[in-house]
């Protein structure tokens, strides 16, 4: 008998409806903004008007005058209290130059919405009138905001201190010392010079990113018999913990953090550290009294969530008949101050150009990336982390490449796409397991290429212009510490501790800190699995420093991969165990496969009348712990960590249709398909939306938002009315399939998955506008894709032509 | 956000002289105008203050003279500065031409808004600052053109309210600002 698999099969891919739904669209969720401390003081944070200028004063007394004021803190007290946010903790392991800064502004202001000072007072609207009447004397500086103006001799200097605005550089091909590289150079350039097909490009992705429906948010109580309890929008709660020890110098054992269990989305831009937690916490200490910020969605469209923002002069050397043979790339990467900690800013563009190459197989590649600092606000990683840029820059330049050989940009991807993991690329990217032919030929299952070419052409005799669009790629399913530990000074394994409790529950403990991914159900699905229980009888806590084992936080789709796994991994410990001291109480000798969990109840397969329910054989493991067999002990809970060996991926596939009408540049997405690598999967319908949201965003970014900046460093869109959102009125159908491989590195065959997925859309929808409108021989090298832009290219195609 | 228009103004030049040497009718002909005071030949201040939408701004103006040509015309600088507000940045380029009983007034203004009142966006400030410069331009010519009103007004006390407009339209005030007391000393 296979009672196992049975159960397993009920609730591992089960289309299980969200646990967190419930409280969720009843209005009983609980958020930042609904904890609420006696006594709690609000605090309302001055942000600099100028992008760039020297603060010569500071004027609270008009502010400080107001009633129900308790405080108003400036960076010069900042900067006398507590370290700078340039702590080790914070500091990626790349060679960066990284600005200091303090949690305020100090001396001058560096771009549109820099925090100068906070008023703290007994009520939230006391507080923002209060803001109102702190005056700040600016003397202006020079502006850059242009990242090639920025890096140009001469230009104003973001950070005094620096001789220049690279922050960063880096070649990310041909070996580790300068002669390689430049061997390498020389050996690209030699291919270029041969090469029968050379395609050169030069593709502008504009600044977008993310906008987390719940804002920033921190709240920070002080005592003297605890410390420090922080409540922190965060993805990362025990790096936020650290971070707090290092800059306001409190013992560890004195500060707590506590990612709220329901958050309103971070998709990255609740994954680095922030000024406003030390403010918040340091006048929490200082005042002794609760103190709490919500950020408002002005702030939030200021601050957070840009990211993108990217040059890329790609080129491609090929072969006629359609093989590739180099990729040089220079990035040019805008990243404003700079000034985020565990990221700073660069991080992103970093990975982007690692992931460059994409799934392609490359002969060699020269790929180089500079980033400067500019008075703009700092990148925030925002979902697509980094690669948004270049996987529209690659997956045009391979449809591009595509048109000058006169082949099917599909069948050129195909011939190209490595054909066998695990493989390593140009870059270094480690792929570890998968089959990109197999997602890649599902997906051309759905689409009869042949007659899609004949009605194009059918359509166009009629003046409608159809267009197809593939595009694809892989992204990293968690990030492993190989990765993490350069990247973000942080481990990559993930943790998690499982507590039966003596009623036949389960309580598992996780430190990452999810945003609405539904950690609460795949989690229970999965332990309901391993213990044959029901996943109602499960309760996961997340987020809480003073709870949970240490981990490095929900980034980079961890949960399918790592968060699982370690909950796994405990789960088979204490499975062990249950059915060590069975067997003892049975009286016979069995390993723990020869016990099935199912149904509530722990099984002797030999002998399916010997059982225990579930219940009773953990209450007395934990309640009743005599006569246990030598050398066990009672209890039932273990920690585990996990890891992989190297770095997992996942992988992606799209294609879309459209219709573009030339005398408009508008255009319909006709059909919008897809293939996915997502290994086994625990919730169908949470990866099901994982990828719905995913494409939305993609689309929305491509299409819609824009954080527009004036050449004066004026930002312009701080409001849902100038940076747009995709509605679902404008995103079409999407028809999502799957052409899974089991990952062999997790326990259970799960991938990460969803972090990346928005990077193929753009590629795909532009591949198709200029399929559709290749009769005008447009390529679109620039995002968003405006109808406007479009139209204004095919006008004057048009001219050209007559 | 560049504006230009041209007001005849129901006056004889001299008269409409008269008026703009008066800081009073300025005041008075600049929605939620304060104060103007001159602090040099070429250097001004003003200050306005306006409920506009979400925002209580209150703006302090200066203004800076400059590329003077009495009466054929004049450039001028202007920079009003409300704080958490925002600010404003004026350049206008100004010309007047006597036309027997009336007056030519032409102007140019180019504006860069900054700060919480930029982000409003250029809809709405073009359509504000044309409605706001029609405004002043009304109150102005009803002063000057009414016999006796430039005298009056300069012992009135002020009844010009701070009016409830669009806070995107604040740095018109400032451009009105700029317009008007470079106006004034011009023909002073």
């Amino acid at each position: 008998m296979d009672i196992t698999v049975q159960d397993s099969k009920r609730w591992m891919g089960a289309r299980l409806e969200r646990k967190e739904d419930l409280r969720l669209v009843t209005g009983q969720g609980k958020y930042l903004a609904d904890i609420v401390l006696p006594g709690m003081l609000h605090a309302v944070f001055v942000r600099s008007e100028y992008a760039h200028a020297r603060i010569t004063g500071i004027d609270v007394a008009a502010a400080r005058a107001l009633p129900g004021v308790v405080d108003v803190i400036t960076g010069d007290e900042i900067r006398t209290r507590v370290k700078s946010m340039r702590q080790p903790v914070v500091l990626p392991n790349l060679p960066a130059k990284y600005p200091d800064y303090h949690a305020l502004a100090v001396d001058k202001v560096k771009f549109h919405g820099d925090p100068v000072a906070v008023v703290i007072a007994r009520d939230k609207y006391v507080a923002e009138d209060a803001a109102e009447l702190v005056v700040v004397d600016y003397e202006e500086l020079p502006v850059v905001v242009d990242a090639e103006q920025a890096l140009a001799p001469g230009a104003p200097r973001v950070h005094d201190e620096e001789a220049d605005n690279e922050m960063f550089a880096m070649t990310f091909t041909g070996g580790a010392t300068a002669d390689e590289q430049m061997r390498n150079e020389a050996e690209v350039q030699r291919i270029f010079d041969t090469a029968e097909v050379v395609v050169s490009n030069r593709f502008r992705v504009h600044r977008t990113g993310i906008t987390p429906m719940e804002p920033r948010g921190v709240l920070c109580d002080w005592s003297l018999a605890d410390g420090l309890t922080a409540w922190i929008t965060t993805q990362r709660p025990h790096i936020d913990r650290l971070a707090l020890i290092d800059i306001l110098e409190i013992p560890g054992e004195r500060v707590r953090v506590i990612a709220p269990r329901d958050q309103g989305g971070g998709f990255g831009v609740k994954a680095p550290f922030y000024r406003e937690n030390v403010v918040i916490a340091y006048a929490a200490r200082k005042l002794g009294k609760p103190v709490r910020w919500i950020e408002t969605r002005y702030e939030s469209l200021m601050n957070v969530g840009q990211e993108r923002d990217q040059i890329n002069d790609v080129e491609i050397a090929a072969t006629k008949d359609g093989r590739l043979l180099a990729l040089r790339n220079r990035g040019i990467a805008n990243n404003g101050t700079g000034q985020t900690g565990v990221y700073w800013g660069f991080v992103m563009p970093f990975l982007g150009q690692v992931e460059m190459p994409n799934v392609y197989t490359w002969e060699k590649g020269d790929i180089k990336l500079r980033v400067a600092t500019t008075n703009k606000a700092c990148l925030t990683p925002s979902r697509a982390f980094g690669h948004f840029p270049t996987r529209f820059a690659i997956e045009r330049s391979i449809d591009i490449v595509a048109r000058r050989c006169g082949l099917e940009p599909a069948d050129l991807r195909r011939r190209n796409m490595v054909p066998k993991l695990p493989y390593t690329t140009i870059t270094g990217e480690y792929f570890d397991s998968g089959d990109f032919l197999k997602v890649w030929d599902s997906l051309l299952r759905q689409i009869d290429l042949p007659a899609f070419r004949r009605e194009q052409v059918a359509a166009r005799a009629h003046g409608r212009y159809l267009g197809i669009g593939f595009a694809c790629g892989a992204e990293l399913s968690g990030v492993a510490s190989e990765l993490l530990v350069p990247m973000e000074n942080q481990p990559g394994y993930g943790a998690a501790t499982v507590r039966v409790d003596p009623r036949g529950k389960v309580l598992i403990f996780g430190g990452d800190a999810p945003g609405g991914q539904g950690h609460e159900t795949t989690v229970a699905q999965v332990v309901a699995s391993i213990f044959g229980i029901d996943p109602s009888d499960t309760l996961v806590t997340t987020g809480d420093t003073g709870a949970t084992p240490f981990g490095a936080g929900t980034i980079g789709a961890r949960a399918g991969s790592y968060f699982v796994s370690a909950v796994h991994k405990a789960c088979a410990e204490l499975k062990e165990k249950i059915t060590h001291v069975l067997a003892h109480d049975l009286g016979v000798r069995a390993t723990t496969e020869e016990f099935a969990f199912t149904n509530g109840d722990v099984i002797y397969l030999r002998d399916p009348s010997r059982r225990k329910t579930f219940r009773e054989i953990v209450e007395r493991i934990i309640m009743f712990p005599v006569n246990l067999p030598e050398g066990e002990v009672g209890g039932l809970e273990a920690t585990a960590f996990f890891e992989a060996a190297k770095p997992m991926i996942c992988f992606n596939a799209d294609f879309c249709i459209v219709e573009v009408r030339p005398e408009t540049g508008e255009f319909t997405i006709k059909r919008w398909a897809t293939s996915e690598d997502v290994g086994n999967v625990i919730n169908q319908n949470i990866v099901d939306g994982q990828m719905h949201g995913a494409i939305v965003q993609g689309l929305s970014n491509a299409i819609f938002e824009e954080f527009i900046y004036t050449d004066e460093g004026q930002q312009l869109t701080a409001d849902f009315e100038h940076y747009k959102l995709a509605t679902a009125a404008d995103v079409p159908d999407i028809e999502l399939s799957y052409a899974s491989t089991p990952c062999p590195h997790t326990p259970l065959g799960t991938r990460g998955i969803g972090e990346g997925r928005p990077s193929s859309v753009p590629g795909a929808l532009c591949n198709a506008i200029c399929d559709a409108l290749s009769p005008f021989g447009i390529e679109v090298t620039e995002l968003p894709l405006r109808p406007s832009t479009l139209w204004a290219q095919i006008r004057d195609a048009q001219a050209r032509q007559h | 956000m560049e504006l230009k228009d041209e007001i005849r103004i129901q006056a004889p030049r001299a008269q409409v002289y008269a008026a703009l040497n008066d800081p009073e009718i300025l005041r008075q002909s600049i929605p939620g105008c304060e104060s103007l005071q001159k602090n040099s030949d070429t250097e001004f201040e003003a200050t306005v203050t306006s409920k506009v939408g979400p925002l209580t701004a209150k703006l302090r103006g200066a203004v800076t003279l400059a590329d003077l040509d009495p009466p054929a015309g004049y450039t001028l600088a202007g920079e009003g500065k409300g704080g958490p507000a925002g600010f404003a940045k004026v350049k206008a380029r100004v010309a007047l031409d006597d036309e027997g009983a009336t007056t030519l007034l032409r102007y140019e203004v180019k504006a860069e808004v900054g700060g919480k009142l930029g982000q409003l966006g250029g809809a709405i400030i073009d359509r504000t600052a044309r409605k706001l410069a029609g405004e002043f331009f009304q109150q102005f010519e009803t002063l000057v053109s009414v016999p006796g009103a430039a005298e009056e007004a300069t012992v009135a006390a002020p009844t010009h309210a701070p009016r409830a407009a669009s806070t995107a339209a604040v740095w018109y005030f400032i451009a009105a600002v700029a317009l008007a007391l470079a106006a004034w000393i011009l023909l002073s």
